[in-house]
C-alpha cells in the first residue's frame, strides 16, 4: 500500500507564554519564562507552590461562555487551540468532505478540576449534588467529540492518553490515518490542565516537580547541574495535518511535511528512563527510519528535556547514540525551559514550536542553563534562540510507563 | 497479497470471572455477572448493582486471586484496572505462547490496552487524603496508579515489550479502537506481535453518582440479574461493570512460522465520529453506520455475509435505538436475518474494557459456532419486533464472520469484523 504524504496546513496554541501561536512564538524567541507562582487555588503548605498556568484565557472567541462552563478547563483549551488551528488552515468543512475529516486530540490526565469539585460536593452533600455535565465535561475524549460536532467532522475520532507522550503520539497516528487513506484532514494534538491541589500534590509526592518557590522562572532547568524536577504546567497545542495534494488543491499554506514517526516502550519502569536512554534512542531512530533520513540530516531537536536529574540524562545519551558523529552538529534545546511540562499538551505544544524553527530557521534557545551538568555534551542553545539553516526537525516525548514517540518534520 | 491478521491469545477477566473459557461458559449458560455491590457502603448512594470481578473467596471456582496476578507490594503502585490487564495479559500471552527474550522480538511487539476512565478510585481516594489529610499524606504512586496508560505500561514493563505502546481513551469505544490501532502497526510493519483491547474498574462512589447524574445508570435494587436488560421495554439504564479482555494479535504469516495456532481472523475495522452530540447518537444512526461499512470494507465483504451481531447495546434506551437504527442504514433489510446478541445483558457495561471482552465472545462465536444469548429481553421495544435477537438462552449457528461494534460518549464509533481463518 503506498503511503501517501502529509503536511501541516494549521497551528493553535494556548501555553503559559501565550494564548496564540504569535505570542507564544514571540515569547519563546525572546526567551521569556511564563513560570510563575500559582494563584488559582491556595498553595500554603505544598512543596511546590508554582507552575505553568495559562493567563488572562478568555474562552469566548471560540465558544459560548454557556456551554464552556459545563467543560473542564483542558477541554475549553483543547478547543481554543483546536479552533485556531482550524481557521489557521482555512479548512471548510461539507456534506462531501465531513467524513475525510477527523480528530485525534488527548490528555494525559483530563478533568481533574471536575473530579476534584465533584468529589468534594458527593462527599458533602449526597449524590444529588454531582452535576449531570460531569462526566461529559471531563472525560478524555470531549476535546475530539466536541470538535467534531462544532465543525461536522465526521472522520476517524481518537484520542491517545499515553502520560506526556500524548500530544505526540496523537499526532502520528493523525498522520498515519492519512498516510493509509482513512482521512484526508486530521486535526491532531493534546490539552492539559492540571494544575489542581491533587494534580500538585501528586506529582509532589512522585517527587517529580521542583520546589525552587523563591524563583520560579529558574525552576525550569534542563540539562542543569542544579535542576531539581519539572514544572507542573497547562495548556494546548493542536496542528492540522492534511494529504499533500488535497492541501496543494485548495491552496492551502503549508508549513511543513511530517515525515517521520517512530515510537517504542522502555519496558523498565513506571517512572523512570534506564540510564542509557535505549527506549528513546529507539523512539528517534525509527522515525529517522520512517522518514528515510540519515541521523545527520537532523538539525535541531526539540528535546523532551523535562528538567528532572535522570530523564535529561538518558535524553542526551540517546540523541548521542542515535546521532553517533552527528551529535556534535545537532543543536538541541528544551522550550520545557520556558513553559514548563505541559504533560499531554507537551508533544503538540513542541511539535507547533518545531514546525516554526523549520518555518523561521531559528532554533529556540533553553532558558536557566548555566552549568550544564557533567555529561551533558551537546549543544543546547543556552539562554539565546539562534539563526541557523534547519533542513529537518526532530522533536521528542517520553511518558511515564516507559512510553516514547519522535516526530520529524522536513520543509515542504 | 497481504498475509491475514489472526488472533492467537485470548484473556479475559470479567463479572462473570476469570478466564476466557470460564466467562464464555456462564455467558452461554445464561449467568449474571451482575450482583449486589460489597466492596464499598450505598447506603448514600442511589445504585447499588454492578458487575464486579468476583475474588476467589466469592467464588472458589473463577474467582480473581489477586496474589497470583502480583504481590502485595507490586498491587499498592498499581490500580485495579492495571491488575485485570495484568491478569488477561497473562492468560492470553500463555495461549498465543509469545513470551518472546531476544531483542529483535521485543522490540516488535506492540502493547495498545485502552481505558475509558483509568484510575478513578486512586483519584477519589487521593481526593479524601488531601481534604482530611492533607497533601503530604498522599502516595508517590498516585500518578503512575492512575494515568490510563499504565494498564499497557505496566504489562509492557513485565513482559519486556518494547514495541508501540498506547491508549486510546475513547470512552466505551476505547477497547475497538484499541484493536484496530494495533491491526494498523502491523499492517504499518511498526509491530508483528501486539497485546491489544481494554482494561478498566472504576466501580467507585463518584463514578456511579455522575453516570446516575446523566440518568445512564439503572437503578435496579432488588434484582441484580435483571437490572441490564438491553432492548427490553423495562430497560432503564446500564450496569456499570469491570473487567480487562486482551487478545495476541499477528499477521497468520507470522503466527504459522512460530507454529502459533490461530484460533480467529480480524479482517475489517472501521471507525467514525456522530459530529452530532456529546452523548446521543444521530436518529438516523449514519455516524455508527459509517463505522460498519468502513469495516465491511475492509474485510471485502457485503452486508449480507455477516452472521452474527454482538451489538454494543448498552440497556440505555437512548443508545439502543441507536444502534438499531445504524444496524438498519448499514444492513438494510439483510438485517432481519442476522442473529444479534447484547452480552451487556450478562456482563454489564465494562466501558473502555467493553470492546476487548465483546470482541472475545465474538471470536468465540466464530470459533464454536454459538451465539450467546440476551438475558432479561422479555417484552423486545416495538421497533425491533422484525429482528433476530438472540433472546433468553444460547443458539448454535454457523458463524464465519461476525461484527463487534464499540460506541463512545463525544459520538465516536468503532466497528470490529472477525472471521473464521
Amino acid at each position: 500500500m503506498p503511503r501517501r504524504r502529509v503536511v501541516v496546513t494549521g497551528l493553535g496554541l494556548v501555553t503559559p507564554v501565550g494564548n496564540t501561536v504569535k505570542e507564544s512564538w514571540d515569547n519563546i524567541l525572546a526567551g521569556k519564562s511564563g513560570i510563575a507562582p500559582i494563584e488559582h487555588f491556595d498553595t500554603s503548605g505544598f512543596n511546590t507552590r508554582f507552575g505553568g498556568s495559562v493567563k488572562d484565557f478568555d474562552i469566548s472567541p471560540y465558544l459560548n461562555p454557556k456551554d464552556a462552563r459545563k467543560m473542564d478547563l483542558f477541554i475549553q483549551y483543547g478547543i481554543a487551540a483546536g479552533s485556531q488551528a482550524i481557521d489557521d488552515a482555512g479548512l471548510e468543512c461539507d456534506e462531501r468532505s465531513a467524513h475525510r475529516i477527523g480528530v485525534a486530540i488527548g490528555s494525559g490526565i483530563g478533568g481533574l478540576p471536575m473530579i476534584e469539585h465533584n468529589h468534594n460536593a458527593l462527599n458533602r452533600g449526597g449524590a444529588r449534588r454531582i452535576s449531570p455535565f460531569f462526566v461529559p465535561g471531563s472525560i478524555i475524549n470531549m476535546i475530539a467529540g466536541n470538535l467534531a460536532i462544532q465543525h461536522g467532522f465526521r472522520g476517524p475520532n481518537i484520542a491517545i492518553t499515553t502520560a506526556c507522550t500524548t500530544g505526540t503520539h496523537n499526532i502520528g497516528y493523525g498522520a498515519r490515518t492519512i498516510a493509509y487513506g482513512d482521512a484526508d484532514v486530521m486535526i491532531c494534538g493534546g490539552a492539559e490542565m492540571a494544575t489542581t491541589p491533587l494534580g500538585l500534590g501528586g506529582f509532589s509526592a512522585a517527587r517529580a516537580l521542583s520546589t525552587r518557590n523563591d524563583e520560579p522562572t529558574s525552576a525550569s532547568r534542563p540539562w542543569d547541574r542544579d535542576r531539581d524536577g519539572f514544572v507542573l504546567s497547562d495548556g494546548a497545542g493542536v496542528l492540522v495535518l492534511e494529504e499533500y495534494e488535497h492541501a496543494k488543491k485548495r491552496g492551502a499554506t503549508i508549513y511543513a511535511e511530517l515525515k517521520g514517526f517512530g515510537m517504542s516502550d522502555d519496558a523498565h519502569h513506571m517512572t523512570a528512563p534506564p540510564e542509557d536512554g535505549r527506549g528513546a534512542a529507539m523512539a528517534m531512530s525509527n522515525a529517522i527510519r520512517d522518514a528515510e533520513l540519515d541521523p545527520s540530516q537532523i538539525a535541531y531537536i526539540n528535546a523532551h528535556g523535562t528538567s528532572t536529574p535522570t530523564g535529561d540524562l538518558a535524553e542526551s545519551r540517546a540523541v548521542e547514540r542515535v546521532m553517533g558523529n552527528a551529535a556534535s552538529n545537532v543543536a538541541v534545546s528544551s522550550t520545557k525551559s520556558m513553559i514548563g511540562h505541559l504533560l499531554g499538551a507537551a508533544g503538540a505544544v513542541e511539535a507547533v514550536f518545531s514546525i516554526l524553527a523549520l518555518r523561521d530557521q531559528v532554533a529556540p534557545p533553553t532558558i536557566n542553563l548555566d552549568n550544564p551538568q557533567e555529561g551533558c555534551i551537546l549543544d543546547y542553545v543556552p539562554h539565546t534562540a539562534r539563526e541557523m539553516a534547519i533542513g529537518y526537525a526532530l522533536s521528542n516525548s517520553f511518558g511515564f510507563g516507559g512510553t516514547n514517540g519522535s516526530l520529524i518534520f522536513g520543509r515542504a | 497479497m497481504q498475509s491475514p491478521l489472526v488472533i492467537t491469545g485470548m484473556g479475559m477477566i470479567s463479572p462473570l470471572g476469570c478466564g476466557v473459557n470460564a466467562g464464555w461458559e456462564r455467558l452461554l449458560a445464561g449467568r449474571s455477572g451482575i450482583s449486589p455491590i460489597t466492596r464499598f457502603d450505598t447506603n448514600e448512594l442511589p445504585i447499588k448493582v454492578a458487575g464486579s470481578v468476583p475474588s476467589i473467596s466469592d467464588d472458589p471456582e473463577a474467582g480473581l486471586d489477586s496474589d497470583r496476578v502480583a504481590d502485595a507490594k507490586e498491587r499498592r503502585k498499581m490500580e485495579l484496572f492495571s491488575l485485570y490487564a495484568m491478569a488477561a495479559a497473562e492468560e492470553a500471552l500463555a495461549q498465543a505462547n509469545w513470551f518472546p527474550t531476544s531483542d529483535a522480538e521485543r522490540l516488535a511487539t506492540a502493547t495498545i490496552v485502552g481505558s475509558g476512565i483509568g484510575g478513578f478510585p486512586t483519584i477519589t481516594q487521593a481526593q479524601n487524603t488531601l481534604s482530611t489529610r492533607g497533601h503530604r499524606r498522599l502516595s508517590p504512586f498516585t500518578v503512575p496508579a492512575f494515568l490510563a496508560n499504565l494498564a499497557a505500561g505496566n504489562v509492557s514493563i513485565r513482559y519486556g515489550f518494547r514495541g508501540p505502546l498506547g491508549c486510546p481513551v475513547t470512552a466505551c469505544a476505547a477497547g475497538v479502537q484499541a484493536i484496530g490501532d494495533g491491526m494498523r502497526l502491523i499492517r504499518s510493519g511498526e509491530a508483528d506481535v501486539a497485546l491489544v483491547g481494554g482494561a478498566e474498574a472504576c466501580i467507585d462512589p463518584l463514578s456511579l453518582a455522575s453516570f446516575h447524574a446523566m440518568k445512564a445508570l439503572s437503578t435496579e435494587q432488588d434484582e441484580p440479574a435483571k437490572a441490564s436488560r438491553p432492548f427490553d421495554q423495562a430497560r432503564n439504564g446500564f450496569v456499570m461493570g469491570e473487567g480487562a479482555g486482551l487478545l495476541v494479535i499477528e499477521s497468520l504469516a507470522h503466527a504459522e512460522a512460530r507454529g502459533a495456532t490461530p484460533l480467529a481472523m480480524l479482517s475489517g475495522y472501521g471507525t467514525s465520529a456522530d459530529a452530532h452530540h456529546i452523548t446521543a447518537g444521530p436518529e438516523d444512526g449514519a455516524g455508527a453506520a459509517a463505522a460498519i461499512r468502513a469495516a465491511l470494507k475492509m474485510a471485502g465483504l457485503s452486508p449480507e455475509a455477516i452472521d452474527h451481531i454482538n451489538a454494543h447495546a448498552t440497556s440505555t434506551p437512548v443508545g439502543d435505538r441507536a444502534e438499531i437504527a445504524s444496524l438498519r442504514n448499514a444492513f438494510g433489510d439483510a438485517l432481519a436475518g442476522i442473529p444479534i446478541s447484547a452480552t451487556k445483558s450478562a456482563t454489564g457495561h465494562l466501558l473502555g474494557a467493553a470492546g476487548g471482552v465483546e470482541s472475545i465472545f465474538s471470536a468465540l462465536a466464530v470459533m464454536h459456532d454459538r451465539l450467546p444469548p440476551t438475558l432479561n429481553l422479555e417484552n423486545a421495544d416495538g421497533d425491533l419486533q422484525d429482528l433476530d435477537i438472540v433472546a433468553g438462552s444460547a443458539r448454535e449457528h454457523r458463524s464465519q464472520h461476525v461484527l463487534c461494534n464499540g460506541f463512545g460518549f463525544g459520538g465516536v464509533n468503532a466497528a470490529l469484523i472477525v472471521s473464521k481463518v
